[in-house]
């Protein structure tokens, strides 16, 4: 299993397509923005926004990798006879998808990592220690919603297809789910989709850490509920597309 | 125990038999080649074979067990027909990942040796030639130290050098005692590396023997030469002639038993045989015979 998760890993940190929407994107439009707004505070809340961006970031960067380590790769490996060079080894079938699941895990940690530690450098943002403890495993373990996504969309559809639907689902749970802006500036219709949305939930989480607050019930609940409906749903796909008839 | 045992297997896809009511049983040690023209049942055999796919009917027993635990036990390696490798990895990673899946591997730069792979291990996959990418997908197939092989049609993607030099390392591996399976739709792949030949057709096996036999079942050998004007009357009665073609005034006898034919031709004949050749009737036509009657 170890040697699994290791291969896994270390193929996705030699992709390119990885490195580049799932590091630099997060970590270059945290620099951006923070240098540009990140001494606002918001009034609500008295949080700066160098430290909301910081979060909103470490989500969008959390939610690409869960998705782009997982639906296009899983895809590509279906359709290119990989998958059956591993059902000819001893390797039990669900290890594949348990491996898949730990690894998407490991790869969105770059991803969050380097962002907080842009802000911590760049911004300087600080917070207490108990934030810290609480922000970052629920920022992480908050991601497999996203990693279950990119399986079923993996599962479901050949590579050509996979691709557009794993970015499409990328951008749109980072738009809609408020990471790129605050979904206040949406309109009534988009804001209600928003709310629904586990990417709104889990950056939610996020920003009420930072802001001092525990977290709110509906979005714990939120999460978790999608968390095990997609983590259900992937199961299901999984063993469709691994079925042997 | 056999390596390989088939009762009566079939595969159907809607109306379609890919495979029809397939015996066969091989035994351990042996290289065994599956020869078939295209659609005749080798791949759906094998993939069954591999537990990749259910057989509609039958059973089929690999080393005694269903294929699905010999696959876990990790007495099987295969390569199959189509595959890529994943392209980040390099052939070191790809081999050693997949030797460690197994139990009782063998050494990795024995693996890698066999294959040939030694100079290119630290090679990514995606900058591999096709023929390289054919010999890491028999690394594969080798490094768990597998007890059985199958390769499905391991050669299509090589030239003529690297053809060789593969059967090469499968007569290597086989000669440490394993069982192999090969299907190939290349007559002479079948003749030169396999000690037995299994023709199939239509999903059915429609001859089973060595290369020798299959031949002979076939019509033996062939005898050739220059009639030029003479009369070709009772070629066709003498020793072991099966058949007789003559082309613009070459005669072709095929026979089953091709000295008494040849020592006919010359004691019981007047004729002025001229540019004499014998051949084996090379395994294609045999083949092309026992498909033929497989179809009628």
């Amino acid at each position: 299993m170890l040697n699994y998760v290791k291969l896994e890993a270390t193929r996705m940190l030699r992709n390119k397509r990885y490195i580049i929407f799932v590091v630099a994107f997060p970590v270059g439009f945290y620099l951006l923005y923070s240098n540009l707004w990140g001494n606002q505070v918001d009034q609500a809340t008295g949080v700066r926004a160098s430290v909301s961006l910081m979060v909103s970031m470490a989500a969008y960067g959390a939610l690409a990798a869960a998705i782009m380590s997982t639906a296009v790769p899983w895809s590509q490996e279906r359709q290119s006879g990989w998958l059956r060079q591993l059902q000819i080894t001893p390797l039990p079938s669900w290890m594949i998808i348990v491996t898949k699941m730990i690894s998407s895990l490991l790869l969105v940690l770059p991803a969050l990592l380097l962002v907080v530690l842009a802000a911590v450098l760049t911004q300087h943002v600080s917070l207490p220690v108990g934030e810290w403890a609480a922000l970052i495993p629920i920022m992480w373990l908050g991601t497999i919603p996203f990693a279950a996504l990119g399986l079923i969309i993996g599962s479901l559809v050949p590579p050509d297809t996979a691709q557009p639907l794993a970015i499409i689902g990328m951008f749109g749970l980072a738009l809609l789910g408020g990471l790129w802006f605050p979904i206040d500036m949406l309109p009534q219709t988009m804001r209600t989709i928003a709310h629904a949305l586990p990417s709104y939930d889990y950056a939610s989480i996020g920003w009420e850490i930072v802001a001092g607050h525990t977290p709110p019930a509906s979005a714990v609940a939120g999460i978790l509920g999608w968390a095990v409906a997609l983590c259900a749903l992937a199961i299901y796909a999984y063993r469709r597309a691994t079925a042997r008839v | 125990m056999n390596a390989i045992a088939l009762t009566d297997v079939s595969k159907s896809y809607g109306e379609v038999r890919a495979v029809n009511g397939m015996d066969l049983t091989m035994e351990a040690g042996r290289t065994v080649a599956l020869l078939g023209p295209n659609g005749a049942g080798k791949s759906t055999t094998i993939n069954m074979l591999l537990g990749l796919i259910r057989p509609t009917a039958g059973r089929i027993r690999v080393f005694g067990r269903t294929p699905d635990q010999a696959v876990a036990a990790g007495d099987i390696g295969a390569m199959l027909q189509e595959g890529t490798l994943i392209p980040e990895l390099t052939v070191r990673e790809l081999v050693d990942f997949v030797r460690r899946l197994y139990p009782d591997p063998l050494p990795l730069d024995q693996v890698l040796q066999m294959a040939d792979l030694t100079s290119l291990a630290s090679r990514r996959s995606d900058r591999l030639s096709g023929g390289q990418t054919q010999r890491v997908r028999f690394a594969l197939a080798i490094a768990g130290s597998p007890k059985l092989l199958v390769l499905d049609e391991p050669t299509a993607a090589m030239d003529v050098e690297s053809r060789r030099a593969f059967w090469e390392s499968m007569r290597a591996y086989a000669a440490q005692g394993r069982t192999v399976l090969f299907a190939t739709h290349y007559l002479e792949e079948a003749d030169e590396n396999s000690d037995r030949v299994i023709v199939v057709a239509r999903g059915k096996v429609v001859a089973d023997g060595t290369a020798a036999q299959i031949k002979a079942g076939a019509g033996g050998s062939s005898v050739e030469f220059s009639l030029g004007g003479q009369s070709s009357a009772g070629l066709d009665a003498l020793p072991g002639v099966t058949g007789v073609t003559i082309l613009s005034g070459t005669v072709t006898l095929r026979t089953a038993d091709v000295d008494a034919t040849v020592a006919a031709l010359y004691r019981k004949t007047t004729l002025d045989v001229r540019d004499l050749r014998i051949g084996g009737v090379d395994l294609e036509d045999a083949f092309l015979a026992l498909t033929k009657s497989a179809e009628a």
